[in-house]
């Protein structure tokens, strides 16, 4: 009987096995998207932290505006690679440390609330901060320091405690995306993983297996913006609509991170080159994805808005619409490409039952 | 509705006791064997969901269109009706017959709670117990309704865990064994878990008349991430659970366990081949009394396990594309795909193109 869990040490037996041919599409899909997002959410997170620092050396309401602004970048970096639910991310739960949502019960509203309150001295300090509760580290904590009730007063001096907490926020989310982005360019890592399979590969066997994880990102992450994001907030009627279950409604970046869900997996979709590996008589599927997604960005704003205004606005800002292209999408890729790259679309084991 | 049945059993009837009484003893055993049939939720090629009576062949002898997806059934041999749960969140359970003699039955979830997709009878056939969720308490419940009036919800009570998903009726016919999957969801959040760094399963077992906790059982804290969802009780009685890890993939706990009320609650180490290629992931477990095994199927490790109950080790491994839906048949187990495949122990399997199976399969006796 085992009570404990075994991590596979970097996968040694692996190295041991006979050198098989790379897998060129997740190559790609590697060195085309997923390293350079997660440099990118780097790069992000680290400017965060410079405005952050910046604004408690000097509250004013122009460094405000620029930590604001830069939270709105880092939402969107994060809104692009969060479609990869596999990986470095899901180690030391990062993915909830980084986006713990939706926040139902208002765990983490109360949590940070405490936190402003009490001054908690552990919340302000980056490495105490990462062992806290989930809820209280990520983007949705950093969010509230930034916009939430009380958050004018970072634009003068006089309450230094909410810049520090929220520049631990920011240190803490900086350091993942490091370990994140790090663990990536490994070359013996992860990536390396994915690229290679083989029988000797405790994660991937064979080369369904490696695409079909690729694959699955499509899949579940248009089944996410539609189901969870969307879904959430926006009724099948205007009387529906609960706008306070919108993520990110608090920076108005609600809209901008749905956008941004479905550019990562457009760029991915293009860096892997899957529509290549089409058989000439199925290229209207991928002609159509890049279609979709194209329509999808015209369909939105681009620019932070309250949502409230955009559910308020001609044809509720083209969100139902978006809707309808997530399913158009979900379609042409699980049951349209599945079928031409004869890769199972999980009708048994999609969301975990 | 429903579809042209051709019923074995009225072809027998029609043959006339004497047809069976003239056969050689083990013709008579093939014919028991063969009246078994078999019981899958499906979606077809259309996109329309239903459930369907199968023979081992994978000949569909009846079948019931659904509004949505189902997951598993459960059958009561008094009424000799099945039940089909919605898959989670759904807010339907379908009760039908296996012939035309009655129209389907809907049961439609209350207010504040839908179906988890698993059932059980109670064994004079007269109440019914659904998994359920309270999702707005984040409170796993058991739904307890009257089959003798028409199915209506008499009552609950609360299975001492969140996300609920498989139970069963312990060989005492008194005590509901219970898997808390712990992982919690609402419905206004599609299948979003929610609360996965802090999930904690446990197996329960429930009185189920007095609703009252008889046992609760947990993994230790290194493992609460391990989601226990699926089980079946084996020849001698014990509980065999199988799990789904939430944790990162490159960690492998143990996913099979088994369990006794009042002995024992363990984790059954498997060989690391065997334990590699459920990719985490049991998607169901069936025991086969007669054989003293069990299987457990991983669709996303295209993997069917077959184990000695005894002793826990592997007797056989299996590669079958998205494989889940297990059952007993003869020696060994009828297992079906996602894939649209009604695999036998033996001999090759059986494709109808126009279906796709879903996670479970329920044997019923003839």
């Amino acid at each position: 009987m085992r009570f404990f869990l075994s991590a596979i040490a970097a996968l040694a037996s692996f190295c041991a096995s006979p050198a098989l041919a790379a897998n060129a599409t997740i190559e790609k899909a590697i060195d085309g998207f997923v390293r350079p997002a997660y440099a990118d959410l780097h790069t992000a997170a680290a400017k965060e932290t410079g405005d952050m620092q910046a604004l408690c050396a000097e509250p004013s309401p122009e460094n405000l505006a620029a930590v604001q602004k830069n939270f709105v970048a880092l939402v969107s970096a994060w809104s692009q690679v969060e479609i990869i639910r596999f990986g470095p991310v899901t180690e030391e739960n990062r993915q909830d440390r980084i986006l713990f949502w939706p926040d139902r019960k208002s765990i983490g509203l109360k949590q940070v609330q405490a936190a402003l309150a009490d001054k908690d001295p552990t919340a302000s300090d980056p490495a105490r901060l990462a062992g806290k509760s989930v809820a209280m580290q990520g983007l949705g904590a950093l969010e509230f320091v930034l916009f939430g009730t009380g958050s004018e007063t970072l634009k003068a001096p006089g309450d230094p405690y909410r810049c520090s907490y929220g520049l631990a926020i920011a240190q803490n989310l900086e350091e993942m995306a490091k370990t994140i982005s790090e663990a990536w360019q490994d070359p013996s890592g992860i990536a390396r993983t994915w690229a290679n399979p083989g029988p000797d590969n405790a994660l991937y066997r064979t080369d369904d297996e490696a695409l079909t994880e690729l694959f699955d990102v499509f899949v579940h992450g248009l089944e996410m913006v539609r189901d969870v994001r969307l879904n959430g907030f926006l009724g099948q009627t205007p009387d529906d609509d609960r706008p306070k279950q919108a993520i990110f409604w608090r920076s108005g970046a609600t809209v901008i991170s749905l956008g941004e869900n479905l550019a990562g997996m457009k760029a991915l979709f293009e860096a892997s080159g899957l529509a290549d590996l089409l058989p000439s008589d199925s290229g209207w599927i991928a002609d159509s994805i890049g279609f979709e997604f194209n329509t999808a960005q015209t369909m939105i704003g681009h620019e932070p808005v309250p949502i409230t205004e955009i559910l308020a606005s001609d044809h509720r800002g083209g969100l139902p619409a978006f809707r309808l292209i997530t399913s158009h999408l979900s379609e042409l890729f699980g049951v349209n490409l599945s079928a031409a790259l004869g890769l199972s679309a999980g009708f048994s084991s999609l969301d975990g039952d | 509705m429903r579809t042209p049945l051709f019923d074995r059993r009225d072809f027998l009837k029609a043959a006339g006791a004497s047809f069976v009484a003239a056969l050689a003893p083990a013709a008579q055993a093939r014919t028991a064997e063969a009246d078994a049939l078999f019981a899958s939720a499906y979606q077809n090629r259309g996109g329309g969901f239903g459930v369907a009576i199968l023979t081992e062949q994978g000949k569909i002898v009846h079948s019931v269109d659904l509004p949505d997806r189902g997951h598993d059934i459960t059958f009561d041999p008094v009424s000799r009706r099945s039940v089909v749960f919605a898959r989670q969140p759904g807010t339907f359970a379908v009760v039908f017959d296996h012939t035309n003699k009655a129209e389907p039955v809907t049961i439609p979830s209350v207010a504040g709670r839908h179906f988890f997709g698993h059932g059980v009878f109670s064994p004079d056939g007269k109440l019914l117990y659904a998994t359920e969720n309270d999702f707005d308490n984040s409170e796993g419940m058991i739904g307890i309704y009257d089959a003798t009036d028409a199915f209506r919800r008499i009552g609950e009570f609360p299975t001492h865990g969140v996300g609920p998903h498989e139970l069963l009726l312990c060989p005492d016919g008194k005590t509901l064994a219970i898997a808390n999957g712990g992982i919690e969801t609402h419905p206004d959040f599609g299948a979003a878990k929610l609360n996965i760094p802090t999930m904690k399963p446990s197996l329960v077992f429930v009185d189920r008349e007095t609703g009252d906790l008889v046992e609760s059982h947990e993994l230790p804290p290194a493992l609460h991430k391990l989601s226990i969802r699926h089980m079946d009780f084996d020849r001698d009685g014990t509980l065999w659970f199988g799990c789904q890890h939430e944790g990162p993939a490159t960690e492998r706990p143990a996913l099979v366990g088994r369990a006794r009320m009042g002995e024992r609650f363990e984790l059954v180490d498997l060989p690391e081949t065997a334990l590699i290629g459920l990719r985490n992931y049991v998607g169901s477990v069936a025991a086969n009394p007669a054989a003293g095994t069990v299987a457990i199927s991983s669709p996303q490790g295209n993997s069917l396990v077959v184990l000695d109950a005894v002793t826990g080790a592997v007797a056989s491994v299996r590669d079958l594309t998205e494989v889940c839906g297990i059952a007993p048949d003869s020696a060994g187990f009828l297992a079906s795909t996602g894939t649209g495949e009604i695999v036998p122990p033996e001999g090759s399997a059986h494709s109808d193109p126009h279906y796709v199976w879903d996670n479970h399969m329920l044997r019923i006796e003839g």
